[in-house]
């Protein structure tokens, strides 16, 4: 039936292109029941005529129709086999061109990333910061294409909005209670191994290689103003190539944590929509294990151990990048769909209305709570709000209504105030940016909110994560879901700071995490890269340092 | 100090994550994960960042 339904459509739709030119079209008649199509109906369609076409097509009546269904065999001529197959092409395509240009918004989050970090470090290390967060979509991209994507995505079993993507079907796993735990997959090394020289294996490496570079990115934020160029080269690709891909294969690669539902009947498994946990909070996570590796700056406490605010050098950026991270994110939660047509992904209306929500709420959460509590506004909070809102909205944006958005929102505008502070104060860890807070501890809750919020009305094919019906939190009735979510956070916290903690021990070790005290107090632009960020500007620190 | 807080915060992982295997109740299971969270959180920050912080650049300024 589904296959008659189909052709019935396909004939609708070729008949309506074919008589689209007709001058004052009846109303239209209500639709026929289906009925079995025969080659005769498909062969009769008319197509506008040669002498039609050369005077123009000014309003678009006549281009696109009958005539460019490709034909498999132009002896016979137009089959219904022809037609089946232009529909199912025509469905992938819209997918792979949604995923692709989805997938260039978010690779532009970088420059968002780029200049609200340099605009909330000081002048004297505008390009060095700079270079960071330029330089690590390069480094990333290489580790990613030569293992990390084949570990993340390597044995996720296809994809089917894009096509199949059947190449990347081989996880390695252990068993475990009884079950199998994927933990990383093998096929994809250099996007050929393993027959992976395929057009979806393509549209995959490049939408999830811009999401684990955005996780590279954090990083730079806290160890900004004192980190060592060679370090951050080394330990961005070790993140690229395994912290980043291992958790994400858990999450998304048909690994052990997706799983959770269908081994153990904990929800739907642990559901990441786009990525609260597998991109911010891993990175947020890995700027907190490097932050306590590498120390806080010079200046930044007293000896008694009171914090100092250094205060970056330029607001207007600052706020201008938050602008492009947040147009990023409609790229970043509506393109994790994989789809625009199919398998639920019409839901793309709702993800980016609640994207933009949660956003709103978050900026105001957060500029609302500096207000009451300092007496203005603060700026660079209101947009690490909107921020921590957006962060906070990836893992439900799929899963949950615009109400509950909105409240996610509003509590990570105030989480990362209070996490700000608590990093600063508390844990005297020294986060220049606020990374920390805006994606680790907002990542977190964004997992969280997953397992309370989500609504039960989404609905992605069917399922998630091999789990028949919808995600659905605890406060829908679903308190397993909240379970799963939660062994989500502890694996972050748990594993991914460990491991992140001890590989960037071992680069402190060899390498060195830090320049050296002369190079930070004059800055970092002239000792690690040569050359100063605004050279004909005279900065208080330069002089100050004699140099 | 640093070292046993690392291996702390790794059996907060363990613990949550073996939660799985050892129960199929669900109360139980989200006791166990976050009995497994507050280690890995002790280990963190009671532990690594203590350690980290002796050696801190502000305590010799």
């Amino acid at each position: 039936m589904t296959r008659i339904s189909y052709l019935a459509a396909a004939v609708a739709l070729l008949s309506a292109a074919a008589f689209a030119q007709t001058p004052a079209p009846a109303p239209a008649a209500p639709p026929a029941a289906a009925a079995p199509i025969t080659i005769d109906e498909i062969k009769n369609v008319s197509t506008p005529d040669n002498a039609t076409r050369i005077k123009g097509d000014p309003d678009g009546g006549l281009t696109g129709n009958v005539g460019d269904v490709v034909v498999s065999d132009s002896k016979k001529g137009l089959t219904l086999g022809d037609v089946v197959n232009q529909i199912g092409q025509n469905r992938i395509a819209v997918n792979f061109v949604w995923t692709l240009i989805t997938g260039f918004l978010v690779m532009f989050m970088q420059a968002g990333f780029a200049i609200v970090e340099t605009g909330l470090c000081r002048a004297k290390n505008a390009n060095h910061t700079m270079m960071m967060n330029f330089m690590v979509y390069g480094v990333g991209m290489l580790a990613y294409w030569l293992i990390g994507f084949a570990i993340q995505m390597g044995g996720v079993g296809g994809v089917a909005t894009l096509g199949g993507v059947n190449p990347l079907n081989d996880e390695w796993s252990i068993t475990l209670f009884g079950k199998a735990w994927g933990l990383f997959g093998r096929h994809g090394i250099f996007l050929t191994q393993g027959g992976t020289y395929d057009v979806g294996v393509m549209v995959v490496f490049l939408f999830q290689m811009v999401f684990m570079d955005t996780a590279l990115t954090i990083v730079t934020g806290t160890a900004a103003e004192r980190w060592k160029y060679a370090a951050f080269m080394v330990s961005s690709f070790v993140m690229g190539a395994f912290t980043y891909p291992l958790y994400a294969n858990w999450a998304w690669g048909n690994g052990w944590l997706a799983n959770l539902g269908g081994n153990y009947g904990l929800g739907h498994g642990y559901a990441d929509f786009a990525g609260s946990g597998v991109v911010h909070a891993v990175g947020g996570i890995t700027a907190l294990a490097l932050g306590i590796i590498i120390g806080p700056r010079i200046g930044k406490y007293t000896r008694s151990g009171k914090p100092n605010a250094i205060v970056g050098h330029d607001i207007v950026i600052v706020l201008t990048g938050c602008f492009i991270l947040a147009f990023g994110w409609f790229g970043f939660n509506p393109g994790s769909t994989l789809a625009a047509s199919g398998n639920g992904a019409l839901r793309i209306g709702s993800i980016a209305v609640n994207t933009m929500l949660a956003g709103m709420t978050g900026g105001f959460g957060a500029m609302l709570y500096m207000w009451l509590r300092y007496g203005k506004p603060d700026a660079s909070m209101s947009g690490n709000g909107l921020l921590a809102g957006l962060v906070a909205i990836t893992a439900p944006s799929g899963f949950v209504n615009t109400v509950g958005a909105c409240i996610i929102g509003l509590i990570a505008g105030v989480l990362v105030c209070i996490s700000v502070e608590f990093v600063d104060r508390v844990l005297k860890v020294d986060d220049p940016v606020g990374a920390i807070s805006v994606h680790g501890t907002n990542g977190l809750w964004g997992v969280i909110s997953v397992g309370l919020f989500a609504d039960g009305k989404s609905n992605f094919g069917g399922s998630w994560n091999g789990v028949n019906g919808s995600v659905t939190g605890l406060f829908y009735g679903d308190a397993g879901q909240l379970v799963a979510q939660l062994i989500g956070v502890a694996t972050l916290i748990g594993f991914v700071f460990s491991f992140s903690f001890i590989v960037n021990l071992a680069i402190d070790a060899v390498v060195g995490q830090r320049v050296g005290a002369k190079a930070e107090l004059e800055g970092l632009d002239l000792p690690e890269m040569g050359q100063l960020g605004y050279p004909e500007f005279e900065l208080k620190a330069r002089v100050a340092a004699g140099a | 100090m640093g070292i046993a807080g690392l291996l702390v915060t790794l059996l907060g992982f363990l613990v949550a994550a073996a939660s799985v295997g050892v129960s199929s109740n669900l109360t139980m299971r989200m006791i166990a994960v976050l009995i497994g969270i507050a280690i890995s959180l002790a280990g963190i920050m009671g532990m690594i960042i203590p350690a980290f912080r002796k050696k801190a650049v502000w305590r010799n300024e």
